[in-house]
């Protein structure tokens, strides 16, 4: 059952259109990723689930709830983990979630209660009267977070949490979207990390220029590739005839070559690896290194694009 | 209702916690009104009546036979009202009397000139030479009894001159009926109030309108913290985040001036009036004027620090020319004065302070309520033109 659903979205800045009639469907108790590169849409997909946007043409239907027309209603239901640090750091630690857990409609002790789940859920509890100036990069995250969950949202929407922090945090970071998700949340997760989306993401939508490129679990879109498989050869001599006569090989797709550094790209590795490392010993090259990768949703991303998550 | 509260609750804390804010707040004006107040007393006239002891004048007259010497002017000295307040001394001649003055003998000196009463007489204008002295006020005193003698003498001259003289007696009852010196109060109804008043009140109104400052800071500090997107994302309607930041900044401005009432009251002794229900009015009127001009300027503005700019300018503008950097000529404070919030405030509270009647001081406060309706119904506008959003 689908609790967010997104038809036909569509978002203008002037006449350039930053989001091209998206259709989504987020299933009630799954975390779904949203990946793409930087300027494809994503956190203006996220602005407008959350009413922070209007949009342009389609409608957004929460838990029921339409976004354009109730959208106070559909508000309570969310919590939204903004990809900027939105914290009062003059405030204590404990202020800043009470605060927000306050404008969640949460008095008394229900409030003194939630606030204190949340930040020992978060790691933060002996830090609630700390002010966030005081705290690491990865610290204020994870109070980003605990500002987000307090009032228990059934649809929880992360934008890139894990922007700019240490990998310790970042761990803590994925272990609590599980967790959160085990306690029954449905949680949007946007990242231009593919290996973050791979680890926790029951289903993916990749995102490029407005547009949904793919979508499905990662299995699913790991099949739409499987013919790419990429084998990383480390060479002490890598002349341009080689270069060469690797790119007229019929099954090889595509060479990549930098220093010392060869990339090659072809549908089954396996069949294939004898010629190449023939051609190899043929032209004099001494491998020093050889590593098989299977196809991933960057493998993906650029065989629909032609381009890297990260260009 | 209760999300405006809690706004409200939460900017009030953060205000208060701000060690800088609090000084600026609360001690910058007191130490301002203070300094001010200190320095420009002399500006100013001071409240209190002075009395004005007995002085002695050297009185020289010129004529060659004392025969010949002034009857008007003697009879004049003579007369009680004069006799209270100046002690006449006979002088032999200018030299004698400059040398009294200048050893203070005599507070003063008038040369009567030789023919004096004569030339009255004849029609010629009566005329004194004066020798003044170190005191300031004894000058003063003594010029103004002679001037007003030497008034009344040239108006009865032209009066016997014109209709005849049979006049003169009519003259001299009406003119003893009216002596030349009236001890009264100083200040009795008349606009006069001291610096540390005057100042009180202009920095008064310059801080509150200055309250725009955290409306600003307050508004762009949303967006900069990144906190306006966070709250956009809950169940908080655009206009009660607003609502409850001006309600907060509100409450703050209305500490700040009643501290400044208070301090100023309890430890430089400035006299607010006797009015103090009208007092909170003026100041709640300014505060709400101050928060919508900031409201406007803010959602206009690009940047915080042009919206800073912008009211930070107007502020110092319209306390320059209500008059309250310096007192400026009455001409000036109403004609260019008029166009400033501060000028209305001031007016009111400077007529609170001087025990005024309602009548003087309502004019004040219906031009200060309608400033208040126009910036409110502009910020309103403002705000459903532009919107207070990411």
């Amino acid at each position: 059952m689908a609790l967010a659903s997104l038809t036909d979205v569509v978002k203008r800045y002037d006449s350039k259109l930053t989001v091209d009639h998206v259709n989504l469907s987020i299933n009630e108790g799954e975390i779904f990723g949203l990946l793409g590169p930087n300027g494809a849409g994503k956190s203006t997909t996220i602005s407008m689930l959350c009413g922070l946007l209007k949009m342009d043409g389609g409608s957004i239907v929460i838990d029921g709830i339409s976004v354009a027309k109730q959208p106070l209603e559909a508000k309570k239901r969310i919590g939204l983990v903004p990809q900027d640090l939105a914290l009062y750091e003059d405030l204590t630690t404990w202020e800043n979630a009470s605060f927000f857990g306050k404008l969640y409609g949460l008095r008394g002790e229900l409030l003194k209660e939630r606030v204190k789940e949340a930040l020992e859920f978060t790691g933060l509890a002996d830090r609630a009267k700390d002010k966030p100036s005081t705290f690491s990069g990865g610290m204020k995250r994870r109070l980003n977070i605990a500002c987000a969950i307090m009032h228990r949202p059934k649809l929880i929407i992360m934008d890139e949490p894990t922007v700019g922090i240490d990998p310790q945090s970042r761990n803590h970071i994925l272990e609590s979207v599980k967790a959160l998700n085990k306690l029954g949340s449905t949680v949007i997760y946007t990242s231009h990390y593919m290996e973050e989306v791979e680890a926790i993401c029951d289903r993916v939508a990749i995102m490029d220029k407005g547009h949904i490129i793919a979508c499905g679990t990662e299995k699913e879109l790991r099949e739409r590739v499987a013919h790419e498989e990429k084998i990383i050869i480390k060479a002490g001599s890598i002349t341009p005839d080689l270069i060469l006569e690797l790119k007229q090989h019929p099954r090889v797709t595509r060479v990549e070559a930098e220093g010392e550094t060869l990339e090659l790209y072809l549908p089954s590795s396996q069949s294939e690896l004898q010629d190449i490392l023939f051609i190899f010993a043929k032209h004099g090259g001494v491998i020093q290194m050889l590593q098989i990768e299977q196809p991933d949703l960057e493998t993906l991303f650029l065989s629909l694009t032609g381009r890297t998550l990260r260009d | 209702m209760a999300n405006i509260w809690t706004i409200a609750a939460y900017e009030l804390r953060r205000l208060l916690r701000s060690r800088s804010m609090l000084i600026n707040l609360f001690l910058l004006p007191i130490l301002l009104i203070f300094l001010i107040g200190s320095a420009l007393s002399g500006v100013m006239g001071g409240g209190k009546d002075q009395t004005i002891d007995p002085f002695r004048v050297g009185i020289v007259d010129a004529a060659a036979n004392p025969s010949e010497r002034s009857q008007l002017i003697g009879s004049f000295l003579k007369s009680p009202e004069i006799a209270e307040i100046i002690t006449p001394e006979t002088a032999d001649s200018r030299e004698a009397a400059v040398n009294g003055v200048r050893s203070g003998e005599y507070s003063y000196a008038v040369i009567v000139p030789a023919g004096f009463d004569k030339d009255i007489m004849s029609g010629k204008e009566a005329r004194l030479e004066y020798i003044l002295g170190k005191n300031r006020t004894d000058n003063m005193v003594a010029g103004t009894v002679f001037d007003n003698f030497l008034s009344s003498i040239n108006y009865r001259q032209a009066a016997a001159m014109t209709l005849g003289p049979q006049a003169i007696p009519a003259m001299t009852e009406s003119g003893q009926s009216n002596p030349a010196v009236v001890l009264g109060k100083l200040n009795e109804g008349a606009p006069a109030y001291t610096a540390s008043q005057y100042y009180a009140a202009a920095m008064l109104l310059m801080f509150l309108l200055l309250c725009g400052q955290m409306v600003i800071t307050s508004l762009y500090s949303e967006k900069d913290n990144h906190t306006l997107f966070r709250i956009g994302s809950m169940p908080v309607k655009g206009g009660e985040l607003f609502m409850g930041k001006m309600l907060g900044i509100g409450i703050v401005s209305v500490l700040q001036c009643a501290s400044i009432i208070l301090a100023t009251h309890f430890l430089f002794g400035v006299y607010w009036g006797n009015r103090p229900g009208l007092l909170a009015l003026v100041c709640l009127l300014m505060i709400l004027a101050s928060l919508t001009l900031s409201v406007i300027i803010a959602m206009f503005a690009r940047t915080a620090a042009s919206a800073r700019s912008i009211s930070t300018g107007l502020t110092v503008v319209m306390t320059f020319i209500s008059g309250g950097m310096a007192p400026l000529p009455d001409s000036w404070v109403n004609t260019g004065g008029a166009f400033s919030i501060n000028h209305w405030g001031m007016r009111g509270i400077l007529r609170m302070m001087l025990e005024s009647p309602w009548t003087q001081i309502s004019g004040s406060i219906t031009m200060l309520s309608l400033i208040c309706l126009v910036l409110l119904g502009l910020a309103f506008f403002s705000y459903r033109k532009v919107g207070y959003h990411v």
